[in-house]
């Protein structure tokens, strides 16, 4: 994989503190275009931090976040998707009053005007007929049919987060980040997002992924970022981790023992 | 009799459009507007003030709608930094400041006294043909609007908007803008509400500061709340039921003979209780919204 | 200058309990209740009949105050707590649904012409330029001891304690064993009580009429908001400040700006006055004048 083109994503010395408590310090990292980057660590070490403030969720105290070499740390979330940068929630919240297809349909980025809408025009009719087909399509490929005329907040924990990915798909982005995708999700769902991101990456797409499964993280990515109470601690390939005494460190020593989800391999 | 059914439902139809303009704030993007009704009076005014100075009804009308929809905008950049209860209460102050300034500006808009005479649209016609001209053309706006509001939220924007009522933080991450959105949808229902104040001040030849009252604004609320909110038939549902036992009580008080002061409250007792039982039983309405059905 | 103070200690005391009690109650419950001005003209209305029907002006008015606390009360485990469990939003719904029940009873009861009480009338009493009377003085000194005695309870003793923790932390003070319901419902018809005692009050001045609630409501609103709901001093506060600006607003000549010798602002503007304090408040100190924390609305 060539390295000759600029980084898709540069985070520069981001720093963020949540009142006196300081998060992350002094955090640097690229994401080369092509990548699956995994973003680790344990409870606490900031990770979730990191993606929200990424994605425009928080704002970051100092230093810069460049996507596409353009700042974008100013920006509020809305316009960072707009330069093709996605992201999912941990905790996905569905509405109760819109069906699966429709919030899919409501991520669609056909953009057709008010009054286009108002008078019925051509052009909107088949901007919704695009946008349902895409829906339609990513749904299927997410094996989300079967629900796809349910209310959204109807579906399990695993298919919110297969439809969180669906929303942030739709958005056509080249850097997709995934907030703890897997994270209680069914073990046959699990394999089918690991299909899915693979794909997906085959094609071109940029994955970051904040995770706690060191298995997954084996199984998709290539590269792995260490967080431990807010400072990158390693990165490195998914095979060196458990050779890697900062990580072990960070998992194993010192105060929490993570061992509820961290399964360090033997 | 006719003359009262074609009275209450012209009366119907202008709340109807009230509604429908507060049920795309409340309903369609979980905006709690209580200080709806200055739109109307906005449009009423204008209507007013316009004719007054020479002008025709369709200046009044459009000067009515701009002004509702730049107070909407201001309102709208107002709730950028409030929490949904706080931001009712300022669009409560808002409207009662308008009021104020209503009844007091009286080289603007009359004082107290508001002002009169303004042309009834039909006046050409014989009665009672002038009175269901005028229905016909308020069922016509009603009819139009519902539609036109039933098809923007339906599409893209209306999408939009239902899906920030209740999921902002998804909706900021598929690119909406949700104060952009916010703001649109004020203004959508601002316009539509000033064109129902507009109306009404034709229809009563007058335009007057108590067309502000706030009790209007809660009036329309439980018109909305009782038909379902966030759906355009149970908010047209709603409109008559309110409106049917509005009329009632006049009904009630010449058959049972009470007076004027238990007649009023029995209206307003009436509204409160079908309200209160409402949200207490069935807080969706009656005609709750529905999942809309996207065929593949 | 003497004038100026009284003026503005009578409105402040025309506000503050009411004030207090509503942002008392917020804390706990989490939702503007507009019925709670309400309350107070309920108050107003009973303290009304019960001296028409012969009680003496502080026998009715206390039994008007444990009425209306009642009332309060009941509104709250019938009617309040179930609408909580469907937002704040639906709740402060019902509350305008409570609101206009209660304005209809009364004008169904009592009509909707004003109720006088016939008090003893004597001159007012004169110090240097300020005029006050009896009336006015008792009502102003029975609001500045409630008050004194509401800091007391609030600061020293376990009761005020438990309820300021409930206030600010909800889960915590569940957590460590407060008995946050019974805390919730006592609040309830305290903050009933003391409204009914300030609509009282107010009537006395003015009369007990179907418009004194909701004349009440935005002054009464912007005075807690200003003081941060959930903080019912502050809401004192709040009520002293708006009481200040509408006196100022009142008494200052504002011909200077015009050119003429003589330009006052209009009565009805007074009132307009308070409410464009409160939406500045909004705008800029969304938490009140006292809030010191940055929190994401």
């Amino acid at each position: 994989m060539t390295a000759v083109s600029a980084p898709l994503l540069q985070v520069r010395s981001v720093a963020k503190a949540f009142g006196g408590n300081r998060v992350l310090e002094d955090v640097s990292f690229q994401v080369e275009p092509g990548e699956i980057v995994g973003l680790l660590g344990p409870n606490g070490s900031g990770k979730s931090t990191l993606l929200n403030l990424v994605t425009g969720f928080e704002r970051i105290d100092q230093g810069e976040v460049r996507f596409e070499d353009r700042r974008i740390d100013r920006l509020p979330a809305h316009r960072i998707v707009d330069r093709a940068l996605g992201r999912t929630f941990q905790l996905p919240s569905m509405p109760t009053k819109m069906s699966v297809i429709e919030v899919a349909m409501a991520a669609a980025t056909a953009h057709h005007g008010f009054l286009d809408t108002l008078l019925g025009t051509r052009g909107a009719r088949d901007a919704e007929v695009r946008a349902r087909v895409e829906a339609d399509a990513l749904l299927k490929e997410f094996l989300l049919t079967p629900v796809r005329d349910l209310p959204s907040s109807a579906l399990s924990g695993g298919q919110k987060k297969l439809l969180g990915i669906v929303c942030a798909l739709m958005g056509k982005p080249r850097l997709l980040m995934l907030d703890e995708p897997t994270a209680g999700v069914h073990p046959n769902l699990r394999n089918d997002i690991v299909q899915a991101l693979k794909r997906l990456n085959a094609q071109g797409m940029t994955i970051v992924i904040v995770e706690h499964d060191m298995h997954f993280i084996r199984e998709v990515c290539s590269r792995c970022i260490v967080l431990d109470r807010g400072h990158i601690v390693a990165s490195c390939r998914p095979d060196e981790l458990s050779s890697n005494e900062r990580v072990l460190q960070a998992y194993l020593g010192g105060g929490r023992a993570a061992a509820e989800s961290e399964k360090v391999p033997a | 009799m006719s003359d009262f059914l074609i009275s209450s439902f012209t009366i119907a139809g202008i709340y109807a459009l009230m509604a429908l303009g507060l049920n795309l704030q409340a309903g369609w993007s979980g905006l709690l507007n209580f200080g709806h009704i200055a739109f109307a009076g906005l449009g009423a005014y204008a209507t007013g003030i316009v004719i007054q100075a020479g002008g025709s009804g369709w200046t009044g009308a459009l000067v009515g709608v701009g002004l509702a929809m730049a107070l909407g905008w201001a309102v709208a950049r107002l709730g950028r930094q409030l929490g949904s209860d706080y931001w009712g209460i300022a669009t409560l102050a808002i409207a009662e400041i308008l009021r104020t300034v209503a009844t007091n500006e009286g080289w603007l808009t009359g004082g107290a006294q508001g002002i009169s005479a303004i042309p009834s649209l039909f006046d050409g016609l014989p009665r009672p043909w002038n009175a269901v001209a005028f229905l016909a053309l308020v069922l016509a706006v009603v009819a139009v609007a519902a539609l036109a509001l039933r098809r923007v939220a339906n599409g893209r924007f209306g999408r939009a908007l239902r899906l920030m009522r209740e999921e902002p933080q998804l909706a900021a991450c598929m690119g909406y803008d949700l104060k952009s959105l916010k703001t649109r949808a004020i203004m959508a229902g601002a316009a539509v509400t000033a064109l129902a104040g507009s109306l009404y001040a034709h229809y009563m030849s007058f335009a007057g500061p108590d067309y502000m009252v706030a009790s209007e604004t809660f009036l329309i609320w439980t018109m909305v709340m009782i038909g379902g909110l966030g759906n355009t038939a149970g908010v047209l549902v709603g409109v008559l039921l309110v409106q049917a036992a509005y009329s009632a009580v006049p009904f009630a008080k010449d058959f049972f003979g009470f007076g004027s002061d238990l007649a009023g409250a029995l209206r307003l007792g009436l509204i409160g209780l079908i309200l209160l039982a409402c949200l207490l039983w069935r807080s969706e309405g009656l005609i709750p919204e529905k999942l809309r059905k996207i065929p593949a | 200058m003497l004038q100026f103070l009284v003026d503005t200690a009578l409105r402040a005391s025309d506000l503050a309990l009411i004030a207090l009690g509503l942002s008392m109650v917020y804390g706990l419950v989490k939702f503007p209740n507009i019925a709670h001005v309400q309350y107070a003209m309920l108050g107003a209305y009973l303290t009304f009949f019960l001296r028409a029907a012969g009680v003496p002006l502080v026998g009715a008015i206390l039994l008007s105050c444990a009425v209306t606390g009642l009332f309060t009360l009941a509104m709250h485990l019938l009617v309040f707590r179930r609408l909580l469990r469907s937002g704040p939003a639906i709740a402060m719904i019902g509350s305008l649904a409570v609101a206009m029940l209660i304005v209809a009873a009364l004008q169904g009861v009592a009509g909707s012409f004003p109720r006088m009480f016939d008090l003893p009338l004597s001159a007012p009493h004169e110090f240097a330029d300020a005029r006050i009377t009896t009336t006015q003085l008792l009502t102003v000194g029975t609001t500045g001891l409630l008050l004194v005695g509401f800091s007391l309870l609030l600061f020293f003793t376990r009761a005020g304690r438990a309820m300021r923790a409930l206030a600010s932390n909800r889960a915590l003070a569940d957590a460590s064993g407060l008995n946050a319901e019974r805390i919730t419902r006592v609040v309830n018809f305290g903050s009933g009580a003391v409204a009914g005692l300030g609509g009282s009050m107010l009537a006395l001045s003015t009369g007990a009429h179907l418009n004194l609630g909701h004349d009440l409501l935005l002054p009464v609103f912007a005075a807690a908001i200003l003081g941060g709901l959930g903080n019912p001093l502050g809401a004192v506060a709040g009520g002293l400040l708006i009481a200040l600006t509408e006196t100022v607003v009142t008494n200052l000549n504002f011909g200077f700006l015009f050119g003429k010798p003589v330009a006052f602002l209009p009565v009805a503007y007074i009132g307009a006055a308070s409410f464009l304090i409160l939406l500045l408040a909004l705008l800029f100190k969304p938490y009140g004048l006292f809030d010191r924390q940055v929190r994401r609305v």
